[in-house]
């Protein structure tokens, strides 16, 4: 079954997030990263720029892939991420309101590719956080497959 | 990073990340995104699923590797303005891949950074961009 591509810049229902300092550490373990700041305990921790993963890649994708009219299906792999980040890191305490749309779907030989884009916004001052961009490869599903496929 | 400030130029190279991945590497990258696929951490799943037959890192821990060499190289996270990359190849646990980079280009007081992660044949597992301020 292939994409439905009218479904390109459908905005999905906005989430919030909070960032807590426990989070940003955990995911600073994780990745190996040194800088001390990252694991303070005073008025100096920030995340690293990466951390938006943590409410960006799974939350943020759930209600466009729960959308029975968009026919996503999970053989997939994930092509591309990008993150454009606003005036200042995050840190513990702020809000952020996420909002989700689909701003392509296209396809590539036997596959489609949607982009999923989330911008993040700080709650109080509305200004820019940050940016999702992914790059969802869905295997196999392009119109012309399933052509393929029905003329067997 | 709290480092004397390091004047930025074309041809400069970011310090090399050389990360292992194993079942501990890729389960605490799991709690800590979010992202509990199982094909990062169960070999009855990823056999079924994986590209590779088995149990493969996570696409975005790969990208967390690639922002940190960039991120030290530009002298924290207020200085990265965007990372992009592409997932070009599966990175097996069990195996070790090194993440870099390079500065293509300077101009209005922003530099744009090459990205890559390598596995261990020297294949290219992920490219990329970095834009950082300078």
């Amino acid at each position: 079954m292939a994409l439905n591509a009218s479904k390109v810049g459908t905005t999905y229902p906005s989430y919030t997030y909070e960032v807590s300092r426990e989070k940003i550490r955990e995911y600073a373990i994780a990745l190996g990263e040194t800088d001390p700041r990252y694991v303070s305990d005073g008025d100096d921790c920030v995340a690293p720029p990466t951390f938006a993963a943590c409410f960006t890649v799974m939350r943020g994708s759930a209600s466009i892939f729960a959308d029975d009219d968009l026919g996503a299906h999970h053989k997939l792999v994930h092509g591309s991420h990008g993150f454009r980040f606003g005036q200042r890191p995050l840190r513990p305490g702020d809000r952020l309101v996420c909002t989700p749309s689909i701003t392509d779907i296209s396809v590539r030989g036997a596959n489609e590719m949607m982009t999923i884009e989330i911008e993040c916004r700080f709650d109080d001052t509305g200004d820019h956080a940050v940016t999702s961009e992914a790059v969802i490869v869905f295997l196999g599903s392009a119109p012309e497959a399933d052509t393929a496929e029905a003329a067997r | 990073m709290s480092t004397d400030p390091v004047r930025i130029d074309v041809g400069m190279e970011l310090e090399p990340v050389v990360q292992a991945s194993n079942l501990t590497t890729s389960t605490m990258y799991a709690g800590a995104s979010g992202d509990f696929n199982p094909l990062h951490y169960d070999q009855d799943f990823a056999g079924q699923v994986s590209p590779t037959g088995g149990i493969i890192a996570h696409g975005m821990f790969s990208m967390g590797l690639a922002s940190r060499a960039l991120t030290a190289f530009a002298g924290g996270p207020e200085k990265v303005l965007e990372v992009s990359v592409r997932f070009t190849r599966p990175w097996p646990l069990g195996t070790t891949s090194t993440f870099g980079g390079k500065v293509t280009g300077i101009e209005d007081g922003i530099a744009t950074v090459q990205l890559w992660g390598d596995n261990e044949d020297g294949n290219r597992i992920l490219r990329g961009t970095g834009r950082i301020a300078v």
